[in-house]
């Protein structure tokens, strides 16, 4: 079929509205998109040694509760009646993760209902070692994070971290990848 | 598939008729000119406005302590891409004024406001005061120092009345209740902004959507004028006469193609013009910036009113030429249409564009009594101009009866 002035015409006119329309579309969703500010949130650096022993610093990681733990070298899980069948995203215990590590970080948010668990380093009747406790529903944690007790369904979630000497790097991939 | 779908709709609503209808055997003269386009560019514009308005508003907030800020810190630099929308809406205002006042004067030029077309001239008219209402809304919000102090003196020049001749109590006592009302108290604060940010963003947009639909009604239904002055007889005259679509469509599509390109050249690259250095300084109710004067879209108005040596007379002036616009209609109440086909219209035309364009120019230089003079003259010319559309159209009566009644 042969073209005529008035197809190119339409074609040239459509075509530049087309490209126009996506140049307007792209700059409108951009404006969506998370700000500067909220993005340097993705990124926490702690510096471990402000931590004292048995100490937990509370800071915020992409607006949520982190806490950065610093536990003594002899600490480990089987003091506690961990629940194994209660797992992370990556299928395993906390502790197969983080455990090695002097200082680490969990996000502070109980996986029950949202609440904000709390740090009680000395133990209790109960249980006679360091602990994290959700003051709503009674959620029992390790300090790593496993479920010992209570209504939690998983363990805490553990941010994407490494360790760089003193610093702890919460938001980029090191000893743990991703958010599990 | 996209066919049976609009089959599918069409059967319901037809859809396809009413595209027939208002697109295709809707016809248009086919002797339109160049400055038929303005129409939908400001179309075009007003729909800019409101899209990159909308994005603005999400992170403007109408508080003193806040409003700053929220334009030069979170809009300018936080959001991604809100410098570009900033810029949109700044440029798009003075873009709109720009095209609303090149379409009123391609109306006037072709008398497009002469029956049938009275009621598209009002409403037209009604749309271009509300628009800078709009216009002046809008400038105070990023609460910079031009933004105040702009504001401040458009809420002053109602007290002008206080110079009245007679009755001074009164017009005195009107002149500060409306100047007190603009503000919402002595002085303009968070209630002034309150008011002002939702006439901005709701109530006068609105009005405006309202308006423009009525107006392009109206257009509809009395027909586009024609350049030569004639009315066309769709049915009698089909020759005269092409379908909307392609023919307009496209030719405007082009134009508007055109438009876009420099609008966006001057976004990107000129936006100094639009958005002055002074008004990137938080608004000081302590100290007024050294250079301030107002838009370029109303500096006609502003040298009319400082011209004049009574402020009371100045804002008299000035407001009598809007009314007088509003009666253009019935002041040029000759049968005979089109300044291709009057003389005499022709002649008054550029003396009214060239006045109001050095009312404009003389707005923006100093006050000097020279320039005050030649402002002073310049208004005597743009009444004159009104003044003279009755006696033109008398004469023209005469002609019009002397040739049988045959324009």
């Amino acid at each position: 079929m042969e073209a005529s002035r008035r197809d190119f015409i339409s074609v040239a006119i459509g075509g530049m509205g087309a490209i126009g329309a996506l140049g307007v579309l792209y700059p409108v969703l951009k404006t969506l998109a998370p700000s500067a500010a909220s993005t340097t949130e993705a990124k926490v650096e702690i510096d471990v040694t402000q931590i004292p022993e048995l100490g937990v610093r509370v800071t915020s990681w992409k607006g949520k509760p982190l806490f950065v733990l610093r536990l003594p070298k002899n600490i480990a899980e089987d003091k506690y009646n961990v629940k194994k069948d209660s797992v992370n995203n990556a299928g395993k215990l906390n502790y197969d993760l983080l455990k090695g590590q002097d200082a680490f970080a969990l996000v502070g948010v109980c996986t029950h209902l949202g609440c904000i668990p709390l740090w009680k380093p000395e133990g209790s009747d109960a249980v006679k070692a360091p602990y994290l406790h959700c003051p709503c529903h009674g959620g029992l944690y390790t300090p790593w994070g496993d479920v010992i007790g209570g209504p939690p369904p998983r363990p805490l979630f553990v941010p994407p971290q490494k360790r760089e000497g003193n610093k702890l790097i919460v938001g980029e991939e090191g000893f743990v990848k991703e958010l599990v | 598939m996209l066919k049976r779908i609009v089959d599918w709709i069409d059967e319901r609503t037809h859809v396809r008729d009413l595209y027939r209808e208002q697109m295709i055997d809707y016809k248009v003269p086919k002797n339109l000119t160049f400055p038929y386009v303005f129409g939908v560019l400001a179309l075009i514009t007003f729909a800019i406005q409101i899209i990159s308005g909308i994005i603005l508003i999400m992170y403007y907030k109408p508080v003193i302590a806040h409003a700053f800020d929220s334009v030069n810190y979170t809009i300018m630099r936080e959001i991604s891409f809100g410098w570009l929308f900033r810029n949109i809406h700044a440029a798009g205002a003075n873009f709109f004024l720009a095209i609303v006042y090149l379409h009123m004067f391609t109306g006037i030029y072709y008398n497009a406001y002469k029956k049938p077309r009275e009621l598209v001239w009002i409403v037209g008219w009604v749309i271009y005061f509300v628009l800078l209402v709009t216009a002046l809304t809008g400038y105070l919000l990023p609460w910079g120092q031009l933004s105040y102090w702009g504001t401040v003196v458009t809420t002053e020049i109602p007290a002008s009345l206080a110079d009245a001749p007679i009755l001074k109590g009164l017009f005195g006592a009107i002149g500060e209740t409306i100047s007190i009302w603009m503000k919402g108290g002595y002085k303009l604060e968070d209630l002034a902004l309150g008011r002002f940010f939702g006439l901005h963003v709701l109530f006068l947009p609105l009005t405006l959507l309202g308006l423009v639909g009525i107006h392009l009604f109206l257009v509809r239904a009395a027909g586009i004028s024609n350049p030569d002055g004639y009315e066309i007889d769709k049915k009698k005259e089909p020759e005269k006469v092409v379908p909307f679509h392609p023919y307009m469509t496209l030719k405007e599509g082009a134009y508007a193609m055109w438009y876009l390109a420099i609008f966006f050249f001057f976004v990107f690259f000129y936006m100094s013009h639009f958005l002055p250095a002074d008004n990137f300084e938080p608004a000081d109710p302590l100290k007024t910036p050294p250079h301030i004067a107002p838009e370029w879209y109303l500096l006609g108005f502003y040298e009319v009113f400082r011209s004049i040596p009574s402020k009371f007379w100045g804002f008299v002036a000035f407001n009598l030429i809007l009314v007088l616009l509003l009666l253009l209609p019935f002041l040029d109440f000759s049968p005979i249409k089109s300044a291709r086909r009057r003389p005499l219209f022709f002649i008054a035309f550029v003396v009214f564009l060239i006045s109001s364009m050095a009312l404009t120019i003389l707005g923006a230089m100093a006050p000097t009594p020279t320039n005050a003079k030649l402002g002073m003259f310049f208004t005597a010319l743009v009444f004159l101009f009104f003044l003279s559309l009755p006696v033109i159209s008398f004469l023209e009566w005469g002609w019009y009866k002397a040739k049988g009644g045959q324009s």
